[in-house]
């Protein structure tokens, strides 16, 4: 057996999730051509906490879920659920492959390619709800969903910066980015300096000894 | 009874001449609410245990894949878009209602252009040796009469290093879960037969089919004797359904 978990389970799940996926990425047509660039790619995404295998295929129809997959793989990621989520939300993906951890093999470019897709759905909520409310109270729902969203975001960002403005440099519970790095610049400096002072002291001591022989 | 060849029909011992006539009524009498029974029968399960077959098939762009007893096209029609344009599925079934139910359902669906419908019998395939990269026959090979001769037949026709896959029914590995699985057949099974498709016989054959068909043990040592290779089972559903499979070395 190649899972421990009964294959009809560990199936269903995947067809669960595939089907949510593929329901949000129809709705986000700018995310579709993203997947087509990526027709011929395998992603391989092992996950060591809980123990689950799930090979990734994107096509220009949306994404297909498998649990096994018998032949080359483009990428392939082995780490824990939470590595997997600081990847799938990270701004910075290329520096979470980096700094997380997450053991990755293969070519990172496509891996990145596809996390971008996913990061920036562009959801338009207006056709489903269209079709199912009519056209005035279809556009008009989807507009002051648009407006909440839109003001979620800035609120969002607003308090953020203001929050972090506020740890820095109103109650200076943490000191501001700028300075840890001049800190740890001069650490640095102190510590190439103590080096070479100690490379001097040596040689005065090797100096001193031959001079007394 | 003559001193003819006999196989079993369910419980009946029949002339092995017979069955195929025999099995061949049952599905004439159920091929138009197939779908909807497989559904009632199984809620819905079926559709998993066949979409984990088309994951294990390792099919892709290109290849040539064989569905035996392909009945209403459900691993067909996936298939058809997993080998692309220039891939190849052939749909066969030795029973005509239910090609016709198939072939009309895909065509239906728009697939067309690398589909194609065949009546055939799984014991005698008429392909040439080695045309296809994975064959697959989904609860239907404790419908054929010799099972032996099928599963050779299937192993000329694959490539070497081909795939063979064989979804069947087959027997639980819990007590519990098997006498309950045991009253479902006998008891439910026939009467919703006869409430959907006013054919409650077909539904007892169902379960007895079921029942006389070989274990998961068994099934991989008559691939393995038909000259099979890698042969390995998975349980699914706690072993009400296996799937088997083999590679043509």
């Amino acid at each position: 057996m190649t899972t421990t978990i009964d294959p009809t389970l560990h199936t269903a799940a995947l067809a669960a999730l595939e089907a949510g996926l593929n329901r949000t990425l129809d709705l986000s047509p700018q995310s579709k051509s993203g997947l087509a660039r990526l027709e011929d790619c395998v992603f391989a995404l092992h996950c060591t906490a809980p123990t689950l295998d799930i090979y990734l295929h994107p096509s220009a129809q949306g994404i297909r879920l498998a649990g096994t997959h018998h032949g080359a793989v483009t990428t392939s990621i082995k780490g824990e659920a939470s590595d997997f989520t600081e990847l799938a939300t990270s701004r910075d993906p290329t520096a979470t492959l980096i700094n997380g951890g997450l053991e990755l093999e293969g070519d990172s470019a496509p891996l990145i390619a596809l996390q971008q897709v996913l990061a920036t759905l562009d959801i338009d909520w207006e056709a489903p709800l269209v079709a199912t409310l009519g056209d005035v109270a279809g556009h008009q729902l989807a507009q002051t969903l648009r407006h909440a969203f839109s003001w979620g975001k800035q609120a969002s960002t607003g308090l953020t910066r203001q929050l972090e403005e506020f740890v820095h440099e109103e109650a200076r519970l943490s000191p501001p980015r700028l300075e840890v790095e001049d800190f740890y610049r001069d650490l640095q400096e102190l510590g190439l300096r103590v080096d070479r002072l100690q490379s001097r002291a040596e040689r005065l001591q090797l100096r001193l000894q031959n001079a007394r022989s | 009874m003559s001193d003819k060849e006999t196989t079993h029909f369910g419980y009946k011992e029949v002339e092995k001449d017979a069955k195929a006539g025999m099995v061949a009524d049952v599905f004439h009498s159920v091929a138009a609410r197939y779908d909807l029974m497989n559904d009632l029968m199984s809620g819905g399960i079926h559709r998993i245990w066949k979409r984990f077959t088309i994951e294990l098939s390792g099919v892709r762009k290109n290849n040539a894949v064989l569905d035996i007893a392909g009945g209403t096209g459900d691993l067909a029609a996936r298939f058809a878009e997993l080998v692309g344009p220039e891939g190849r599925v052939v749909l066969a079934d030795i029973n005509d209602s239910m090609l016709q139910v198939g072939r009309d359902k895909l065509l239906d669906q728009g697939r067309q252009g690398n589909i194609e419908f065949v009546q055939a019998d799984a014991q005698f395939l008429p392909f040439p040796d080695n045309s296809f990269d994975c064959v697959t026959i989904a609860f239907g090979l404790r419908n054929v009469t010799d099972i032996n001769l099928a599963l050779r037949s299937m192993l000329r026709v694959l490539k070497p290093g081909g795939r063979l896959l064989v979804l069947e029914f087959s027997k639980p590995q819990n007590p519990l879960l098997s006498k309950a699985y045991d009253t479902y057949s006998f008891r439910v099974l026939p009467v919703m037969g006869r409430l959907v498709t006013n054919d409650s016989e077909s539904y007892q054959y169902l379960a007895e089919s079921i029942r006389k068909h070989p274990d998961q043990g068994t099934l991989k040592n008559m691939m393995e004797d038909a000259g099979f290779c890698q042969c390995e089972y998975h349980n699914m559903t706690g072993g009400v359904v296996a799937l088997h499979r083999g590679i043509k070395a």
